[in-house]
């Protein structure tokens, strides 16, 4: 009890030292949260648009799809399977799909395109297809429109209310031809998919290609990111996986998930970088306060103080005057980290195109994850302790008549 | 003196009786080509594909005129009917009444199987002659579903263009059908097989009316057609193998 009356006494004594100290605690925390949070938010924000511009988090294919991605390899439709994979909680949407290749053509041209079935309402809900229209009209239930993706219609040059011809190989080598009106012209972010995809009903779809009912894919979003391996096993424990094959969008894209581990891995090293430099400031400032006090520890140890009692008082102001700094820096960078993952910074300009040509949002996004912040916490406290291991050897070694001759 | 006359006269006759031997080889598959083509041909046909897990069954009508002209027309199931196949020389297009759009067949398609088959597009092109781009041996004699028949190989000319290695066919000792063929690439290897069977007198010949097509490579998958009618050589007109007859044809 008197230690620690002591060792508070000791840091209102010389308060300009003390502010000092604080302060490099302070900002390491303050740094090391929002460079964390805007390394994580980042990576939450490309998972979240490539999942919900397209994959998901979770798909359910047929088993051996993902190898041979044909139209024979799709399953029948099953409200059973649908209904037991919906009460699984955290899962928020289920969304089904048709999808094969078909050559669309108009007038002269003719182009390879990725056809998708799909229900309008529950894919707009899932990825906001109705947003990406650029001119006419969103598919409604039952409709045989199609929605044509930009560069695709510029390179057919076909613009709303022609008839787009599509050509494909059907469900057990049936021929699958038909005409279909273009309904509306969608903007997909993604190059690559902006001048090849279509999209259709799904009972259009599957009526072209003679595959009444077939799906190829049911995708699921959840509620938490978190949660995807624990529901990834909730569904296999739940559905027959020799019929089945489930992937997590780690598996789906496969490029995206390492991107970012490697992004991350960079990132935890520029983190190593500024905990190295933080680190340094705190124990330049421990150090020149050990030195200042050299005098004083003789005379303490002189008059008689234990010198393991003199250690105790040090640490106690170490990790008191720590957690003033940890404590604030942690407070002042929670308003920065909420203003920014309300409105996140966005990236314009040709970053932003690259950004958008990957089919992620261009925004720096920040996390607000509550695990991230504790360890960055944890991490600085852990510093700072590092760093009183000076202190603790200098009282060790404190031979009491010389550090009062200097 | 006499005893090279004799060297020369056995010689001779080796030599006669072998080109007699090769002849009598090109002379069957001459015999059995000409007979499996016609001059011209009019038949209706089914086609059932097997795959490992599913079948489709298709019934076509088809009109031929010696190897350059032929027209095919789909009549079965609903969803395909009308769908016209034509056959000039070596292009060929394809007409969809569904989306009115005349087709012609990319290079690049003709490895493909026809309709899903495993009767490729350059199956039913045949640019090549199984006469005149193969020099023709006859190995041996076997019974093929109890029929007599000669084995015989043939090996592409060098100048030939032909996408095969080698052929083994067993042509019937009566009545010049091609009972079996073996088609191998040029590494050696058995590529796809047809097995003929089920002779029967139609169209005025006997003639193989059911046919199954094995490809080596894929287990449990096969076509079988089967030949419901035929009549041989009747008078059809070169200009009847034409785009406007594609969509107009029943």
């Amino acid at each position: 009890m008197s230690s620690l009356k002591i060792a508070r006494r000791n840091i209102w004594r010389n308060k300009r030292r003390t502010l000092i100290t604080a302060a490099s605690v302070f900002f390491a925390v303050f740094f090391a949260v929002i460079m964390r949070s805007m390394q994580l938010g980042t990576y939450a924000e490309m998972i979240k648009s490539v999942v919900s511009a397209y994959t998901g988090h979770i798909q359910i294919h047929k088993t051996g799809y993902w190898e041979d991605k044909i139209i024979n390899n799709t399953f029948r439709k099953n409200p059973k399977l649908e209904h037991e994979i919906a009460e699984i909680p955290g899962i928020k949407n289920i969304v089904p799909r048709l999808e094969s290749f078909a050559l669309a053509s108009y007038g002269e041209q003719t182009k390879g395109s990725l056809l998708i079935g799909i229900n309008p309402e529950k894919e707009n809900l899932m990825t906001k297809l109705s947003d990406k229209l650029t001119s006419g009209k969103f598919l409604v239930n039952n409709d045989r429109g199609v929605l044509v993706s930009e560069k695709l219609a510029v390179f057919l040059k076909i613009t709303i209310g022609d008839t787009l011809v599509l050509m494909g190989q059907g469900y057990h080598a049936a021929t699958a031809a038909g005409k279909y009106p273009v309904k509306g012209i969608i903007h997909l972010n993604s190059p690559n998919l902006n001048n090849k995809i279509i999209y259709i009903n799904l009972p259009t779809a599957q009526e072209l290609y003679s595959a009444p009912d077939m799906l190829s894919s049911l995708s699921i979003i959840i509620d938490n990111s978190d949660n995807l391996e624990k529901i990834k096993e909730e569904i296999t424990a739940k559905i027959n996986t020799k019929n089945y094959e489930i992937m997590t969008w780690k598996e789906i894209t496969p490029e995206l998930n390492q991107a970012i581990q490697s992004d991350n891995v960079s990132g935890q090293f520029m983190l190593g970088i500024l905990y190295m430099i933080v680190g340094f400031g705190i124990l330049g400032t421990i150090v020149m306060m050990t030195a200042e006090r050299k005098k004083e520890f003789g005379v303490m140890i002189a008059v008689g103080m234990k010198k393991t009692k003199l250690a105790r008082i040090i640490f106690i102001e170490t990790v008191l005057l720590g957690s003033v700094g940890i404590f604030f820096g942690f407070l002042f960078s929670l308003p920065v980290i909420f203003y920014f993952a309300k409105s996140p910074i966005p990236i314009t300009g040709d970053a932003g195109k690259a950004y958008e040509s990957f089919g992620f949002d261009p925004v720096i996004a920040f996390s607000t994850h509550p695990h991230f912040m504790i360890s960055q916490v944890l991490v600085v406290l852990c510093i700072v302790i590092i760093a009183y291991i000076y202190p603790f050897n200098s009282i060790l070694k404190t031979d009491p008549v010389k550090s009062m001759r200097n | 003196m006499k005893y090279s006359k004799i060297i020369f006269f056995f010689g001779t006759f080796l030599f006669l009786f072998n080109t007699s031997f090769s002849q009598d080889a090109k002379e069957i598959i001459t015999k059995a080509d000409k007979k499996f083509r016609g001059n011209s041909a009019k038949s209706v046909m089914t086609m059932t594909i097997v795959r490992p897990t599913w079948k489709r069954t298709l019934k076509f009508k088809t009109w031929g005129k010696g190897s350059d002209y032929s027209l095919a027309l789909i009549t079965y199931p609903a969803k395909e009917k009308g769908q016209t196949f034509l056959k000039r020389k070596n292009e060929m297009w394809t007409w969809n009444p569904k989306i009115s759009r005349l087709i012609k067949m990319p290079p690049s398609l003709m490895s493909q199987g026809w309709m899903g088959s495993d009767y490729t597009n350059d199956d039913i092109l045949k640019e090549s002659s199984i006469v005149n781009d193969y020099t023709h041996k006859i190995i041996g004699s076997e019974k093929i579903n109890g029929v007599d028949c000669w084995k015989i190989q043939l090996t592409p000319k060098e100048d030939a263009v032909v996408i095969w290695g080698k052929l083994i066919k067993w042509i019937s000792k009566d009545e010049y059908n091609q009972m079996k063929s073996e088609y191998y690439d040029e590494d050696d290897y058995l590529v796809k097989t047809d097995i003929s069977s089920n002779v029967k007198l139609m169209g005025g010949k006997k003639i193989p009316t059911h046919i199954e097509i094995i490809p080596a490579d894929k287990p449990n998958h096969k076509t079988v057609v089967d030949i419901n009618l035929i009549i041989f050589d009747i008078p059809i007109n070169d200009n009847f193998f034409t785009q406007q007859n594609m969509k107009r044809i029943q």
